[in-house]
């Protein structure tokens, strides 16, 4: 009965969009109790279906003739349905939060406004049942990343971070689109007979055709989708946006970096990850990236002072992580996906929870900076120990959601080295794994042990913000342990919908999928997830705690080069902004410019020259003078006449 | 009687030097004075057969002729005086404002 009303999960949202932008302006909170609504009614509506496709384990698909040959549809199969219910479900928590952090702020109605437009472009991305569909979803989802961290548009540097998040994963959205044409092409040229209501684009269509599509066309396929994913989700070398994004609210934040934004680029190799393991070599690229990524941020979450700053760090390595998922699966097939999708919800969790109690220390304190903080706990005890919460499990303590997610992770890139896959990933996602432990507890001591460092405001956070706060500790704490086994199975077979068969795409991708050959993990390897999380966070309570035994002063110095260069950020600025764009890109901009100034507008001006020249030559010939005119006639007539009469005579003219 | 050849050739002698007025000359009157000589050779015309056809219409006619030929003098006199008061002088060339 609710599958009927699916489509009312992304329209409840844009009608909350219409109402509270045209509206909001003559409501009080700008009309944000619509967006919260329309966004809880879609969570109601996810829970619903969820509840009717759960049992007997079915998918949702609608679909209807769009144009041409595209269609317009909804599919909620398992991996869209635990997306949906994460989405609406995070997004209400944050949208209610925002009830009281945008509090007082002119542009609240435009703020909910855009949030309810992002949070439905996310969800139509989410139940797109085309690769088409799916991309414009994904186009509006960038947008409306733009506009909100652009929110305050006045301030320099939110309006440069807002172009730099746009252009940055425009790079990447361009591969997306230039891998979406590649595949239609090779569909096109299968000349595939399509039952009724099938469109080529369709993900069964899609999935159905990969045994027939060239593998090295897969390959390039699947390298240019991930392109795309690699944008949206901060992946190296184009996470330069993430930590940038931090210049909108808070609350902004804490959407794009856990339920809305970054997710679609780890959903859409998800939902693509029978092409992925039907390409060969793809997957390798994927758990390469996605392994570097997790560790590289880390590295820098290690040394920032900025809260959200560390936690954008922390954003992009756990979603390195979630690639590094993805792409081990190369070694387990399609329960990669599970474990992947696991970590994703479960992060989204507690990174929304993280980011909403650091928005709450901010609200209060009046200062991003780690240095002038200390000693919060003692005013702020909900935000604190619901960040305790969402920092326990970011860092993976035993038992914690984050924990078990992570867990899975590592174990499955285990496997992918010990099937001489490459043991890289391992390494990156064991390394990556204790300093996230490490960035995380530095980043709570600092904030909330010590003693007051500047002289704050000192005051807890409204109720209307700690009650999401409370809600989404518990389950950043609590979920992982019950759902887990179940949710792996769910969503790791969600391909069986459609009937993938995952033995013959592994033939073409070349993988050696060795049944029963169950890869002997040594116990320190089981174990070692738990020592490195008690123990990093052990060395952060030696930093910088109240029991603090040792001072970073210890290990390094002033002048040490590595140090300079993790607080330099490796260079990316000097190479990115003033390398790459102002020599490069300048660079060809000029070329361009002058080719498109001396030769396009040159030809055009030319050509128009001529013809104005050749005109006012021309029309000396008008001169303006009766007589001149008369003169013509006369003549004219006369010589008629003449003739005339020639031919009267019988001459032949 | 007079033949009616040399009544025609009156005519085309007086529309000759009319035309060849108009053409040469470019002041305002003599092309004025060179227009009513056409007209009349016209006239000349109309009234020579229509003595000799013998039917009255041609001198009607005729008479309309001239009555047209004053209003049209009217006209571009009046037209004459205006570019006089506007530009003092009534040589063609120089009136030339709305030429290339």
């Amino acid at each position: 009965m609710y599958q009927d009303y699916a489509y009312l999960i992304v329209g409840l949202p844009v009608l909350a969009f219409v109402l509270t932008i045209f509206l909001g302006w003559h409501l009080p909170k700008g009309g944000g109790f619509f967006t919260v609504l329309a966004t809880f009614a879609g969570f109601i509506l996810s829970f619903g279906i969820f509840r009717e496709i759960y049992p007997n384990n079915e998918i949702v698909h609608q679909s209807m003739h769009w144009f041409a040959s595209f269609n317009a549809g909804i599919l909620i199969d398992p991996l869209a349905i635990v997306m949906l219910l994460m989405v609406t479900f995070v997004c209400t928590l944050i949208h209610t939060y925002a009830l009281g952090y945008m509090e007082g702020d002119p542009g609240m109605a435009r703020y909910f406004a855009e949030a309810g437009l992002f949070t439905a472009a996310m969800l139509g991305l989410v139940f797109s049942d085309n690769l088409l569909q799916l991309f414009i979803f994904w186009e509006l989802v960038g947008l409306c990343s733009y506009l909100l961290i652009g929110f305050w548009y006045r301030k320099p540097s939110a309006a440069s971070a807002a172009k730099k998040a746009f252009l940055v994963t425009r790079v990447g959205d361009v591969m997306f689109l230039a891998g979406i044409v590649l595949l239609y092409t090779n569909m096109v040229k299968l000349n595939l007979t399509l039952p009724d209501g099938a469109y080529l684009l369709q993900f069964q269509t899609i999935y159905d055709s990969l045994t027939l599509i060239p593998p090295d066309q897969l390959t390039w396929i699947a390298v240019l989708l991930f392109g795309g994913a690699v944008g949206k989700s901060g992946q190296f070398p184009l996470h330069v946006w993430l930590p940038d994004a931090m210049e909108g609210p808070t609350t902004v934040s804490a959407m794009i970096h856990a339920a809305t934004m970054v997710t679609a680029g780890v959903y859409l190799v998800a939902r693509m990850f029978p092409l992925f393991y039907a390409a060969p070599n793809a997957l390798m690229v994927v758990a390469y990236v996605g392994g570097f990524t997790a560790l590289f941020a880390a590295t820098m979450g290690l040394v920032m002072f900025d809260i959200k700053r560390v936690l954008a760090y922390s954003t992009v390595s756990q979603l390195g992580y979630m690639m590094a998922g993805l792409g081990v699966g190369a070694a387990v097939g399609a329960s990669a996906v599970g474990v992947s999708m696991f970590h994703l919800i479960g992060h989204s969790f507690f990174k929304a929870l993280l980011f909403l109690c650091a928005g709450s220390v901010i609200h209060a304190v009046g200062t991003n900076d780690m240095r002038e903080m200390g000693g919060v706990l003692k005013y702020m005890k909900w935000t604190g120990l619901t960040m305790l919460a969402g920092s326990l499990t970011l860092a993976g303590f035993p038992l914690t959601t984050g924990f078990f997610s992570k867990d899975e992770i590592i174990v499955t890139a285990f496997e992918h080295g010990a099937l001489g896959l490459g043991w890289l990933p391992y390494i990156f996602a064991v390394v990556a794994a204790l300093l996230t432990a490490i960035y995380t507890f530095r980043l709570w001591f600092l904030t909330f042990d010590g003693e007051p460092r500047s002289d704050y405001h000192k005051h807890e956070s409204p109720w209307i913000m700690l009650g999401p706060l409370v809600i989404l500790a518990i389950f950043a704490l609590f979920m992982g342990m019950p759902s887990q086994e179940n949710f792996y199975e769910y969503v790791g077979n969600n391909f069986e919908h459609y009937g993938v068969d995952f033995e013959e795409l592994a033939v073409i991708g070349g993988h050696h999928v060795e049944h029963g050959a169950e890869v002997h993990e040594p116990f320190i390897i089981k174990i070692l997830p738990i020592i490195i999380g008690v123990g990093g966070i052990l060395i952060a309570a030696l930093f910088y705690s109240r029991w603090k035994r040792f001072d970073s002063s210890m290990i390094t110095s002033e002048r040490d080069p590595l140090r300079h260069i993790l607080l330099k950020r490796y260079y990316q600025n000097e190479i990115y902004t003033l390398w790459f764009a102002e020599k490069v890109v300048y660079g060809i901009a000029l070329v361009s410019n002058m080719i498109d100034l001396k030769i396009i507008d040159g030809t055009v001006n030319k050509i128009s020259a001529i013809s104005v020249g050749f005109g006012g030559t021309l029309r000396k010939v008008q001169t303006g003078v009766i007589q001149n005119y008369l003169t013509a006639i006369v003549l004219g007539l006369a010589v008629l006449l003449i003739l005339i009469q020639l031919a009267s005579m019988g001459v032949a003219i | 009687m007079i033949p009616l050849v040399l009544y025609v050739l009156l005519a085309s002698t007086m529309f000759t030097i009319g035309l060849y007025g108009l053409l040469t000359q470019r002041n305002g009157i003599k092309l004025m004075m060179c227009v009513e000589i056409l007209l009349n050779s016209a006239n000349i015309n109309l009234v020579a057969f229509s003595a000799y056809l013998p039917n009255v219409n041609g001198q009607v006619f005729a008479l309309f002729s001239i009555a047209l030929a004053a209003a049209e003098a009217g006209v571009g006199f009046a037209i004459l005086i205006v570019l006089y008061r506007l530009y003092g002088t009534i040589e063609l060339d120089n009136i030339n404002a709305l030429r290339w």
